[in-house]
């Protein structure tokens, strides 16, 4: 029912301005600031959204740990048991389980990479005012606002070798001479998940950085431009720096994200042909589904996580996340 | 004070989502149909009223969109809230019956069998009762594999084509390598080497073992020399370009997309697309054929099934009325508006005179091949609790033999030996327990 | 090369990059809405490509209302995402304000939860939700979207704003103190407003977030009219066809509210409300 969330966004709102006006009023009393202790006070704000979060996630998180290491079929949930790391070891027998692997490697560095270059490249471009910008934004944001499936639908049909528009297309403009099997030869059929994850993904890598951007005070670049920098070295110098928080922030949340998601590849190559599309993710969710095997489903999402999560670490330790936001 | 009002406003945030929730819960049916449409949902939610007009029992319709559909089910059931009565795929029972989400229905049909065609009663019941023991569906209607072709290609050249007399895997070959013709962009065949590739396949590698796919002791017969040659020239097709290079990774859609998009000459798929093909050709471009017969004995081995058959779930609180419902949706005048809506042939034997599934009419072949007593149902892939030989590795091992990466011997051989794995575990699993023997309507 | 010349190489590349990116972009958009307003037969003619519409027709988009309920589905994928977007927007405001100017024990750990939440496979959470959900009778309620969807998108919008507040020099809120400002009043009336491109962002993400999600969607929604946009365009796709006009036209249309919002952020992020005020 519509009324039941209405009700319930008015009453957090009602507490929001409640807290506020409490604290206020307590801060008038004792004509002081408001002081619980500064300690406590980040626990408070975190408060709420800590145990929405742990409410949702700390069950399933350590349930799929455990599931991991039993033998849990969805069919039958009060036949399971622990077989020993068995669903992990059937994961590593697998004769594909490499080339899934390499599949999923290159299908993130190429994506999240590509989405990170034009990303940048847009917000750099758009920085500077001109006519009709607003409008072009407006545009070129846009297919960040698809639905996964309609796009990878849009593509998978697009990019048919017989009746695609692309290789008609590709052909009119004499590019290539013959029909190209886009999504039934290896290789090629990773590239147009690629590029369809490139196109969606690049408008919020512009829209974060040209956020970004507009913070940096032109008085520091005034100061450059006096010194002589060049555009490049101005680029290298100030700017990034600058806006070095959210580039780390940005690659690494880009990166979990881009690597968990497989709606792309169900809908536009099922991970074919013969797998070679087929990344760890979508692997998982095709097993999870069509061997109602949620113990080894639980045995790849734990070592998703386990790689994600190693890779998190190590990407902040190296960026030196934590110092990069002080000026 | 306002710490009070604070702290109550907080606590009412937190339960309201609980209380507000649990709220009316009449005695009410809950029916689920996997394949929505507006066409559908206005057939039943039309029919439900009826129903609940002469019986009192009020029926809520649910949907879930076909591609999620299996998904959704699994969730349901693995969280026991499935609906009272549900519409499911035959290739869904080996798992559902396994984990006993649904009912067997033997009882409820007692008595009333001498109403089905003997279609419904000799072969879907009867390879029920084989696989798992009972029957668990009734059909919503049955469908039967064809041939779709192009007729005025076949006609330009110069194939003289008769669903009456039907023809053989050799005929339906060569009709295939002549309809492909490059120079006007048309392919003999919409070749499927994706998702389900394995099923027409399946039936023909069987049309070599007389219809069985595995020997007593769970050995797989199908990977034999004859059927290896056999795998040869199917997927030969594909290799000798008389199917698109991209029909590698073709699913359902795109083989119907091809064939009524007009790029292919030749479509195997069940009757329900004939609904498609009315929709979408003029009635001069397109005809059906019968699936071919064997090369070897004669025999027309096809698959016969319903699509969304009728069970009822192991959570319904109220069964009987559920049953009630299945038998309202399936009698006769009701079934037969259900089957002409959705390109099905009714599962009743009182269809009268009805000239649509006349010798005029566009099930005409479909109807004949129910009658021919020539037909044979080939044996399923197993009785097994999970599906993932549909999806998974067997068109995987197929697309790998199709991209040159192994031979037809280790591409047939491996998936096989799978198979064979998998039936001699069920086999030693459940004592007492016999593999599947091919039907016919003579039985 | 003077400094002229310079300046003009550097416009007309930007230009034709510009220019370059807009294409791509617009590419497929057009042959969507060209599609939308095909007839079936001229969409799925195999031998006969059209790049423009031969005969163009409404009926797809007529269709669309009238036979598949266009406008429910709409309007249940507004309340939801719309009242995701303004939930999750107020707690992160609150979250990443405390992770962007606090130190405190266990933030570092705190971090990795959120970041652990989006590495966890959707669907290892969809399926004990339910179970919960449907002892709740919350299935085939708006509100269990809801949930979902504000938890799911939760921890990303809390980390993006916790980046926007830092991106603003602490000094600002150090001389708001001096003037006597309490920490409230420093949030309220010095960082928010400055923050403002910020959070309307993050009101965006989480609004798309929700918008587009389909598997909790057919999960935890059990009749067609309650269903999101998503879930509604996924059931075009039949066993045999898919229609194709149809989905196309819901797609084009799902666009709408999202580009109203791009619309509106561009103006606060674009024409750069924060330079100035961060200058001062």
């Amino acid at each position: 029912m519509g009324w039941q969330i209405a009700l319930y966004i008015l009453l957090i709102v009602a507490l929001f301005v409640l807290g506020i006006r409490l604290l206020r009023r307590y801060e008038k009393k004792h004509n002081k600031r408001f002081q619980v202790s500064r300690k406590l006070e980040p626990y408070l704000f975190i408060m709420p959204v800590l145990i929405l979060l742990l409410l949702a996630f700390g069950y399933p998180l350590i349930n799929s740990v455990v599931m991991s290491l039993q033998n849990y079929k969805l069919t039958q949930p009060g036949n399971s048991y622990f077989n020993n790391f068995g669903n992990f070891k059937t994961l590593f027998a697998d004769r594909d389980i490499g080339l899934i692997i390499r599949n999923s490697l290159i299908y993130v560095v190429a994506s999240v990479g590509m989405q990170f270059l034009l990303g940048m490249t847009l917000a750099l471009a758009l920085r500077r005012k001109f006519k009709g910008r607003g409008v072009y934004q407006a545009i070129v944001f846009l297919p960040w606002a698809f639905s996964a499936f309609v796009v990878g639908l849009m593509f998978r049909w697009s990019f048919n070798g017989e009746y695609g528009v692309v290789n008609d297309l590709l052909m009119k403009l004499g590019i290539i001479t013959e029909k190209i099997a886009w999504l039934g030869t290896p290789g090629l059929s990773l590239l147009v998940v690629i590029l369809a994850m490139i196109w969606m993904g690049v408008p919020f890598f512009a829209i974060m950085y040209l956020a970004a951007l507009q913070s940096i005070p032109e008085d520091v670049y005034e100061a450059a431009d006096i010194d002589g920098c060049g555009a490049v070295r101005r680029y290298f110098a100030i700017t990034l720096p600058y806006i070095k928080p959210t580039v780390i922030m940005t690659l690494l949340l880009r990166t979990i994200w881009v690597f968990n998601s497989f709606d792309l590849i169900v809908v536009i190559t099922g991970g074919g042909p013969a797998n070679h599309s087929q990344t760890l993710p979508s692997y998982m969710y095709t097993r999870a589904f069509s061997g109602y095997d949620f113990g080894l489903a639980s045995a790849l999402g734990v070592i998703l996580m386990v790689a994600l999560g190693l890779y998190a670490v190590f990407f902040l330790k190296v960026t030196k996340y934590n110092k990069a936001g002080d000026f | 004070m306002k710490k009070r009002l604070v702290a109550a406003l907080l606590c009412l945030a937190l339960v309201l989502p609980i209380t507000l929730a649990g709220a009316a819960t009449g005695v009410e049916l809950r029916f689920i149909d996997v394949s929505p449409s507006p066409v559908r949902q206005e057939y039943f939610e039309k029919t439900f009223a009826k129903f609940q007009q002469e019986t009192g029992i009020a029926v809520a319709y649910e949907s879930v969109p076909w591609d999620d559909a299996a998904n959704k089910l699994t969730i349901l059931g693995a969280s026991n809230q499935l609906p009272d009565v549900i519409t499911t795929w035959a290739g869904w029972l080996g798992q559902f019956t396994a984990a006993n989400w649904v009912i067997p229905l033997k009882d409820y049909i007692a008595g009333t069998e001498a109403e089905y065609t003997d279609t419904v009663t000799k072969l879907v019941w009867k390879g029920e009762n084989e696989l798992y023991g009972d029957t668990y569906t009734v059909p919503d209607g049955m469908m039967v594999k064809g041939v779709f072709v192009r007729k005025d290609w076949a006609a330009e050249e110069g194939l003289e084509l008769d669903p009456a007399k039907g023809w053989t895997y050799t005929e339906y070959f060569d009709t295939v390598r002549k309809l492909t013709n490059p120079e006007k962009n048309r392919y003999g065949t919409s070749f499927r080497g994706a998702r389900g590739a394995f099923d027409p396949l399946f039936v023909y590698l069987q049309t070599f073992t007389g219809g069985r796919a595995y020997a007593d002791d769970g050995s797989a017969l199908f990977n034999s020399p004859e059927a290896t040659e056999a795998y040869k020239i199917w997927n030969g097709l594909y290799l000798d370009g008389n199917a698109p290079k991209d029909s590698i990774n073709w699913g359902f859609i795109e083989m119907v997309d091809n064939f009524t998009g007009g790029l292919t000459g030749t479509l195997i798929n069940d009757s329900e697309v004939t609904a498609t093909c009315i929709a979408n050709m003029e009635d001069d471009e397109w005809m059906v054929m019968p699936m071919p017969a064997s090369d070897v004995d004669g025999q027309i081995y096809n698959t016969i099934n319903s699509p969304y058959a009728y069970s009822i779930s192991a959570n319904s609180q109220n069964p009987d009325a559920a049953w009630e419902l299945i038998q309202f949706l399936t009698r006769p005048d009701n079934n037969i508006e259900y089957c002409k809506l959705t390109g099905l042939i009714p599962i009743k034997k009182d269809v009268g005179d009805d000239p649509f599934y006349g010798p005029d009419g566009y099930y005409a072949t479909f109807m004949q091949q129910l009658n021919d007593p020539k037909l044979v149902v080939p044996c399923a892939f197993g009785p097994f609790s999970y599906t993932d030989m549909h999806q998974g590795m067997m068109h995987e091992e197929m697309q790998k033999y199709l991209l040159g990466q192994q031979d037809a011997e280790a591409s047939l051989g491996y998936v096989a030996g799978e198979l064979e794995n998998r039936m001699k575990q069920y086999l030693a699993d459940n004592p007492g327990s016999a593999v599947e023997q091919p039907k016919s309507l003579s039985d | 090369m003077t400094d002229r010349m310079k300046r003009n190489l550097s416009t007309s590349g930007r230009v034709l990059l510009l220019a370059a990116y807009l294409l791509l972009v617009i590419l497929p958009i057009y042959w969507m809405m060209a599609t939308s307003l095909k007839p079936h037969t001229e969409i799925i003619d195999a031998q006969n490509l059209t790049y423009f519409p031969q005969a163009i027709t409404g009926e797809n988009y007529d269709q669309l209302f009238s036979m598949y309920n266009y406008g429910s589905m709409l309007k249940n994928s507004v309340i939801i995402s719309g009242s995701t977007a303004i939930v999750i927007t107020l707690l992160s405001i609150l979250g990443g304000y405390a992770f962007a100017r606090y130190e405190f024990r266990g933030k570092g750990s705190m971090l990795m939860f959120f970041l652990l939440t989006q590495m966890i496979p959707g669907i290892l959470v969809i399926i004990p939700l339910y179970v919960i959900f449907a002892n709740a009778g919350l299935i085939n309620k708006r509100f269990s979207l809801f949930i979902y969807y504000l938890v799911v998108n939760l921890p990303f919008c809390v980390i993006t704003m916790r980046s926007f507040f830092e991106r603003i020099p602490y000094t600002l809120e150090e001389a708001a103190f001096v003037d006597g400002c309490t920490r409230w009043q420093g949030l309220f009336k010095i960082i928010l407003p400055i923050m403002f491109p910020g959070i309307v962002a993050v009101f965006v993400f989480a609004f798309i977030g929700s918008w587009n999600e389909l598997i909790a969607g057919t999960i935890f929604i059990s009749t067609s009219d309650m269903w999101t946009v998503p879930v509604g365009l996924k059931s075009l796709i039949g066993k045999y066809d898919v229609k194709w006009g149809v989905l196309m036209a819901g797609g084009v249309l799902a666009l709408l509210p999202t580009a109203i919002m791009f619309a509106v952020m561009q103006r606060f992020v674009v024409e750069g409300l924060t330079a100035g005020a961060v200058k001062g």
